[in-house]
């Protein structure tokens, strides 16, 4: 596998360290050749910059483009908004060449020039399709068997289709094919592919921001899922954080949320302590001790039939 | 104004079509979140209202509209340029003043927190700010179009 540069983003790194962590322990146990890369700025973040200024968005994400040109190495991000942001910059700048002249006359003033070659890809897509699914189940201690969850995929995880193309952007699968190598049962409710709605946090909107999550959450707990699966910054936040804030307020959802990694990092047989999900919110005890329980009564009916087994042949 | 901005022509279709509306989040459930109305006030030119409406700011940009959309254009269009007059009239909510200017100081949105030292983190490599505030006071110089494309 070629060597690529991991775009952590800022949101990762400032608030969520340890998804960070689990990140780079899941990568290290399939020996994956991920590289640190100096230069890289905020991708730059859409609701907030974009709307002050198209043409500043525009030549940042060009000039993280430009970074990893420059390098000939490909881009992975943990990071769904990263992901479409540099994904619709670099789309854009392709297929409008006068437009790339005048991102890279001032790029050039830098040191960079925007080529537009690496290729960006989210940690999701990438593991199905570059790293797949057998090389992950090889990985694999103890799957998820007997446990029912949500896949949350991240609207930018696969949309604008035309700057991303890893998936269908309406009926995407590779999160869930996924979740299900790891054994998990994934349940399908109706509201799936509904947007998180943290956005609405970041423009004063918090009581908004909750009333969405409030849907999804209601559904969750209603069909019974064990936990949320996602591998979106934002979308932990409105899940973990937001759904945190409404316990507190007497509301009770108890949905852990996990991120990929965390989730692929427990089945691997890494610690919940060594993934930081004493860092979650909202505990994530009930999703471990089921699973543990689980395997007690695995080896409590392989022991049985091991008895039995005995009692039959000898 | 917002001609430039906005191809109007497919918004008279955005004004009547609302294909939309079954799957944008904020058409199911927030309370008079109303595209369409806001699309024919553009169309008017009567626009001015929405400008310090919350609804300009409540468009989630989840990008479903897009991707069902019949002419590939979707309503977050609309409500970006909307977006981008407010600001430019001073009308912006807390938060995305408080992310823009961190972001024009320092080229990110938070920086690495000391605590994935004790996570065994390596040091964070670094994010070439000096370059960044190079490129963006370049940018501001040159007359690179703020308003970019449809």
């Amino acid at each position: 596998m070629k060597e690529f540069a991991l775009f952590w983003g800022c949101t990762i790194p400032a608030r969520f360290p340890f998804l960070e962590k689990s990140t780079r322990l899941v990568m290290d146990n399939l020996g994956l050749p991920m590289r640190d890369v100096e230069g890289f700025t905020c991708c730059p973040e859409k609701s907030l910059v974009n709307n002050v200024d198209h043409g500043m968005w525009t030549l940042t994400a060009a000039r993280n483009v430009a970074v990893a040109d420059e390098m000939g190495l490909d881009l992975v991000s943990p990071c769904t908004g990263c992901i479409s942001n540099l994904s619709t910059v670099k789309g854009e700048l392709r297929a409008n060449p006068n437009r790339t002249d005048e991102v890279n006359t001032l790029l050039k003033q830098v040191g960079r020039e925007f080529k537009g070659r690496a290729k960006l890809t989210h940690l999701v897509p990438f593991f199905h399709d570059e790293v797949g699914l057998d090389r992950i189940k090889n990985r694999i201690k103890r799957n998820f068997s007997g446990m029912k969850v949500v896949v949350h995929y991240g609207c930018h995880m696969m949309r604008p289709y035309h700057a991303i193309k890893t998936d269908d952007p309406l009926n995407p699968k590779k999160f869930d094919n996924l979740v299900r190598a790891l054994g998990a049962e994934t349940l399908e409710p109706s509201t799936k592919l509904m947007c998180c709605g943290q956005a609405l946090d970041r423009v004063d909107q918090h009581d908004v921001a909750l009333h969405l999550a409030r849907i999804k959450l209601l559904e969750l707990k209603t069909i019974g899922a064990d936990a949320l699966v996602l591998c979106c910054p934002s979308c932990f936040l409105q899940f973990d954080n937001n759904q945190n804030l409404m316990e507190k307020d007497g509301e009770k959802f108890g949905i852990p949320v996990l991120y990929f990694t965390e989730l692929l990092g427990l089945a691997m047989g890494l610690k919940p302590d060594e993934l930081g999900l004493k860092s979650h919110r909202v505990d994530v005890g009930p999703f471990i001790e089921k699973w543990e329980a689980l395997v007690q009564k695995t080896r409590i009916e392989e022991d049985i039939d091991e008895e039995l087994n005995k009692e039959a042949f000898g | 104004m917002l001609e430039t901005r906005l191809n109007f022509k497919l918004l008279e279709m955005c004004a009547d079509c609302g294909a939309c509306y079954n799957v944008c989040p904020s058409c199911l459930h927030i309370e008079g979140y109303d595209p369409r109305a806001v699309i024919r006030d553009i169309l008017a030119g009567t626009h001015e209202r929405w400008l310090t409406s919350k609804h300009i700011w409540q468009c989630l940009e989840c990008h479903h509209c897009l991707e069902i959309c019949f002419q590939h254009y979707g309503f977050e269009n609309a409500m970006t340029a909307l977006r981008t007059l407010a600001i430019k009239k001073g009308i912006t909510p807390t938060q995305v003043k408080k992310g823009w200017d961190m972001f024009a100081k320092s080229g990110r949105l938070g920086e690495p927190s000391p605590m994935r030292k004790r996570l065994g983190l390596p040091e964070p490599p670094g994010s070439a700010k000096e370059e960044f505030l190079k490129l963006h006071s370049l940018y501001r110089e040159s007359r690179l179009p703020r308003k970019g494309k449809v």
